[in-house]
């Protein structure tokens, strides 16, 4: 691995609240060599990816959807959980996790036009689709189409981060996702 | 007043900038902090970093500067910094007075009278305790630098470091204040202090344990960060301790000095809450 994780007793001080008994993300435990960073990222990964205005469901497909793309093992495994703790079916969550529009019968009109904007979004160079941008508009508000634009992005940074320093799926996740057969 | 000066005036935080010069030392102290030797990776700040610091940190309030290793006086530069550091706050720099003899104490002179100390360890009025915890000849290098410093008009303050200063026997508490007096040293230029449980210490089994609850904070810059005391960039098997750093980033010192003074503000809020004083 190329940075090791930071133990809980040897967490900076700006990285122990981000620690608990629990357990504690590896992007948490990663980020804590930066606790600087630690301390923007994480509160901006709440912001951005957390409960807000836009509801858990409808978050979570732009981000595992995002992620499929991206071939992110550690986020497609960790948003598959809260996909499915988010009101997802298995059957969702795996029609996600393969990262095309083959499956998206299964979605909504509006789904389906936020999925086409991840696509456009996340899964290409230059400018994006003037149709992706249009089908988007009809089903969200400006500050809708603000918040998911920003969750994509904020999303293709993070795969790019768990990808490059090969963060570790967690046990429980691995497990859950068989029990769902996932 | 900004943030770091209102913690500093507030007596939150120290008012004295720490900055670790180097990590390489010509003693192997049975109880150092940092496992400092000969042969550890020298990890040195460079002058021109420690004077960046200095300046910024008098701007953000700061009162004073501290010098620390390794032994800061392997580098050849070191005496002409501190007296280019003596003009923008005043300085007190640690070493073990082991290297002052000919040319490089010849090197010290142009310090008398500037607001330099240099604080030099000497743990025992016997030559043989003193050097069980420092190394050979440690105790004869010193009480000879002592006096030689004083004659040349430069300050001098003397730390003794006991596992247990309170338990310390009053005779050789004694003996020890005659001997820093022959020396030149008065009792208030004479400060002693616990070993720490951190560094090669640990493997030692020795001192106190200590976290950023038990310590007074102070801003110390290394060549791997910013940390919340001098007692913060420990190593240990030869891992560098990470629990009391506060950023990677030392420059501008107002990144690291920023994150500090917060710390302790919230730590402060803490507290208080603890003693049920909120």
């Amino acid at each position: 691995m190329l940075a090791r994780p930071v133990a809980a007793s040897q967490a900076p001080l700006l990285a122990r609240p981000y620690y608990s008994e629990q357990g504690t993300s590896p992007i948490v435990t990663s980020l804590a060599h930066v606790p600087e960073a630690l301390a923007v990222t994480m509160p901006f990964i709440a912001t951005v990816l957390g409960p807000s205005a836009i509801g858990a469901r409808t978050k979570e497909l732009a981000i595992l959807r995002t992620s499929a793309r991206l071939g992110c093992e550690y986020c497609v495994s960790s948003h598959s959980v809260v996909a499915l703790d988010s009101g997802c079916t298995a059957a969702e969550v795996s029609a996600l996790r393969v990262g095309t529009d083959e499956g998206d019968a299964v979605f909504s009109a509006s789904e389906r036009a936020l999925l086409g904007w991840v696509d456009a979004v996340a899964g290409a160079t230059g400018a994006v689709a003037p149709t992706a941008a249009a089908d988007l508009a009809a089903h969200y508000d400006e500050a809708e189409i603000v918040e998911l634009t920003l969750l994509c992005a904020a999303t293709v940074m993070l795969n790019r981060y768990c990808t490059a320093l090969g963060l570790p799926v967690s046990a429980a996740t691995v497990e859950r996702l068989a029990a769902e057969g996932l | 007043m900004g943030a770091v000066a209102d913690a500093i005036a507030g007596g939150g935080m120290g008012g004295r900038l720490w900055l670790y010069s180097n990590y390489h030392c010509n003693l192997s102290c049975s109880y150092c902090l940092t496992e400092s030797s000969p042969g550890v990776r020298r990890r040195v700040l460079d002058a021109a970093a420690i004077l960046a610091g200095a300046r910024e940190a008098r701007e953000l309030g700061f009162t004073g500067v501290g010098i620390t290793g390794g032994e800061p006086f392997l580098l050849e530069w070191m005496p002409a910094l501190l007296a280019e550091l003596a003009e923008i706050l005043p300085v007190i720099v640690l070493s073990n007075a082991t290297l002052f003899t000919g040319r490089r104490l010849a090197a010290l002179e142009p310090l008398a009278g500037l607001p330099v100390r240099i604080q030099i360890s000497l743990d025992s009025a016997s030559p043989q305790e003193n050097d069980a915890m420092r190394g050979p000849e440690n105790f004869a290098k010193a009480v000879a630098a002592i006096p030689a410093l004083v004659e040349r008009g430069i300050g001098v303050r003397i730390a003794t470091t006991l596992e247990d200063p309170a338990g310390q026997d009053p005779a050789e508490r004694d003996r020890l204040c005659e001997l820093h007096r022959s020396l030149g040293i008065g009792d208030e230029d004479h400060i002693v202090r616990p070993i720490i449980r951190r560094g090669r210490a640990v493997a030692g089994d020795m001192g106190l344990a200590v976290g950023f609850d038990e310590i007074e904070p102070e801003l110390t810059i290394t060549a791997d960060g910013a940390f919340a005391s001098p007692f913060g960039p420990t190593v240990r098997a030869g891992e560098l301790d990470t629990d009391l750093l506060v950023t990677r980033t030392v420059a501008p010192l107002s990144v690291p000095a920023g994150a500090l003074a917060r710390l302790v503000g919230s730590a402060e809020s803490g507290r208080d809450a603890r003693l049920g004083i909120r």
